[in-house]
């Protein structure tokens, strides 16, 4: 009863479900179930069944839905793993061109950066964490005719001038420590070994952790700036200078003139006065309106007297404890900027533990910077070097001595007792007073200054009291 | 001749005060009245130059220091404006260039405060005197003047010729006249400009030359 052609009828059943799907197969089922029951199964050509037959065609048709079904779901599974495929394919190559496009973006910006960085008139450094230098731009390679690999972590300090490079080191040192930024004016070494000055300003990068990344720096070129500053700082000596001289020759016509005015007056009407009381008869009416004139004019002399008085009168007296070092440190400070322009270097040697001294600050600074500028004058046009040195030390148990030494002209052995007089003075537009005043606040201090020559250049001193 | 001008019309002189100081103006005014002579102060040089006329009889004491247009300016455009007032400068402090330029400016006496009464009243006596002769002989220059105008053409140029020294016959001459209408013209000339001698019609020549020589030659 097995017709080997009933498994053609599978295989065609297998072909329609794979090719067709599950409704195509079924369709195939039936015909097939059809075709089998009316050509192989006795009764032939009848769709009837012999009873021993239907447990075989059931099994046809059972087998028939089954490979249907299998076929078509392997078919189904097949088709959906390769659409699968093809958009994981599709999405690869989106994603391929999309990394590609912002990756040459990247290298656009990084590009446009690189170059606005060369193109900036700044020069520019980046150093790693430690302050190793890792970058340059082309303004500062071009600058110190260098480049980043011919510059070590040594060498970066020869760029600088040996005066400020202290300097940089402290304000460097201390941004590394604090993580903060800094900022400092020095000069630095070109490719002619020539200085310019440039304002040099370093920032850090503080990465995702807090932690410093690198450090980014740029100079900028401050040297006309500087030039400036100077030119004007000395047109603004020259003037004070003027305007002092200017101001003690004005300030004396000024009395003259307000005292001369009463004094004037004061003579003509005495003068009306006599010739009224001489006159033929005596006209005492006019002799007693011009005595009350003259009166007047007496007064009004008095209170020109009295105000000049009070111009010249000191202010009042201040004394605190102050730490005489600062005093010191805070003048050197002040006067930096001025020594560095007279080509002066200041040398402090200063004692430890000086003990706080009763005194008025501002008048000692003023007396330190009398003799300060007074031993730059000094040293103004000398070929030498020119270093002016301060010290303080205990001279005695409760008696402490500063000393301005230079290495100027010093001045004649005959003048030492003249120097401190008022109006005594070697310099062509000095007033003379500097030294005078320097005396009359020391003095006051119950302290001593003297003057003393050296092999050159000259030392001042002058003590101070501890318990004054 | 000069006394008869003079007398006709004298008028009072002043001392005009100019400083700033209202106390030295008064004391100047009382000195300069106990010495009998009227005072007249202002506090500034623009106060003065509203009452300044060409015919200002008296002086001018002046202090260099002033508010607004100072002693000097004030000085300088006087002698420009040529009006010839006398001026005594005061000064606080008298430095020599001020000196020289006030005195090279026409100024009759430079006086550094404080001063004595006699310095004060001397140079205004001598100021006094200066300006009375410069009227004069202003106020003579100008009678002469109006006798010039009077006369007609002929006349003057007898009168040049005369004063040049020619002889009647020259003249008669020269302007082809007869010798007896030159003497007349003559005699015409000489009472006209009120002359009593040839020599005084010489000098009053001078007069009326200088001044038409200077007004021709300034422009």
């Amino acid at each position: 009863m097995a017709y080997p052609f009933v498994f053609l009828f599978f295989g065609a059943i297998m072909c329609s479900a794979w090719f067709g799907g599950f409704i195509a197969g079924s369709l195939a089922v039936v015909m097939s179930s059809a075709a089998i029951d009316y050509f192989f199964v006795p009764p032939f050509y009848s769709m009837t069944i012999g009873r021993e037959f239907r447990s075989y065609v059931a099994a046809f048709v059972i087998c028939a839905i089954a490979i249907t079904a299998v076929s078509s779901a392997r078919k189904k599974s097949e088709t959906a793993v390769k659409v699968a495929r093809d958009q994981l394919e599709i999405r690869v190559e989106e994603r391929t061109a999309e990394l590609q496009r912002s990756n040459s973006e990247i290298l656009a910006r990084e590009r446009q950066l690189r170059e606005l960085t060369e193109a900036i008139p700044q020069q520019i450094w980046r150093t790693d964490r430690r302050g190793c230098i890792e970058y340059f731009n082309r303004n500062l390679s071009d600058y110190l005719g260098r480049e980043v690999r011919d510059l070590g972590d040594e060498a970066f300090w020869s760029i600088l001038h040996p005066e400020d490079a202290p300097l940089f080191a402290q304000a460097w040192e201390a941004a590394r420590a604090n993580g903060t930024s800094f900022e400092v004016k020095s000069r630095v070494r070109g490719s002619e070994d020539s200085y310019r000055w440039f304002l040099i300003r370093g920032n850090p990068q503080i990465g995702a952790g807090e932690e410093i990344v690198c450090w980014y720096g740029v100079h900028i070129d401050i040297e006309e700036q500087q030039h400036t500053q100077q030119a004007l700082l000395i047109s603004q000596e020259n003037l004070s200078r003027l305007s002092r001289t200017m101001s003690m020759a004005e300030m004396a016509a000024s009395i003259a003139h307000e005292l001369n005015q009463p004094l004037t007056a004061l003579v003509a009407d005495s003068h009306a006065c006599r010739r009224w009381l001489n006159s033929e008869p005596v006209n005492m009416q006019r002799a007693i309106a011009t005595t009350e004139r003259i009166v007047r004019e007496c007064t009004r002399a008095s209170a020109v007297v009295s105000r000049v008085r009070s111009l010249f009168t000191r202010s009042e007296y201040v004394r605190e404890p102050t730490d005489l070092n600062r005093l010191i440190r805070d003048l050197v400070r002040l006067m930096r900027d001025d020594a560095i322009r007279r080509n002066v270097s200041i040398r402090l040697s200063l004692a430890e533990n000086l003990p706080r001294l009763e005194l008025d600050p501002v008048q000692i600074q003023q007396v330190l910077l009398n003799l300060a500028t007074n031993g730059m004058d000094a040293m103004e046009g000398s070929n030498c070097a020119r270093d002016l040195e301060i010290s303080s030390e205990m001279s005695a148990a409760d008696e402490v001595t500063v000393t301005v030494k230079d290495t100027g002209t010093g001045f004649e052995e005959e003048n030492k007792a003249k120097v401190f007089e008022p109006f005594f003075s070697t310099k062509p537009a000095g007033t003379g007073m500097g030294l005078s005043i320097c005396r009359s606040i020391i003095e006051a201090h119950q302290g001593r200054i003297w003057a003393e020559n050296l092999p050159r250049g000259a030392a001042f001193h002058f003590t101070l009291g501890s318990n004054t | 001749m000069t006394d008869r001008v003079d007398s006709d019309i004298e008028i009072p002189q002043t001392v005009f005060i100019v400083d700033d100081d209202p106390a030295i103006c008064e004391s100047l005014c009382d000195l300069i009245e106990s010495a009998g002579l009227p005072t007249r102060k202002f506090s500034s040089a623009e106060e003065f130059l509203e009452i300044c006329t060409p015919d200002l009889a008296g002086c001018l004491v002046l202090d260099v220091r002033l508010p607004g247009m100072n002693g000097m300016e004030l000085q300088n455009k006087l002698v420009r404006s040529g009006l010839a007032t006398p001026i005594i400068i005061m000064t606080a402090h008298g430095d020599i260039p001020m000196v020289r330029n006030a005195m090279k400016a026409g100024a009759v006496e430079f006086l550094t405060k404080p001063f004595q009464d006699e310095e004060l009243l001397s140079a205004i006596e001598h100021s006094f005197a200066l300006d009375r002769s410069q009227r004069s002989a202003r106020r003579l220059e100008r009678s002469i003047q109006k006798r010039w105008s009077t006369l007609s053409e002929r006349e003057r140029q007898v009168l040049e010729y005369v004063t040049a020294g020619m002889l009647n016959k020259q003249i008669a001459d020269r302007l082809n006249l007869s010798l007896i209408t030159v003497k007349l013209y003559r005699r015409q000339v000489m009472d006209k400009m009120e002359a009593d001698s040839l020599a005084e019609l010489v000098k009053m020549w001078e007069k009326i030359k200088s001044p038409e020589n200077s007004r021709l030659s300034a422009p």
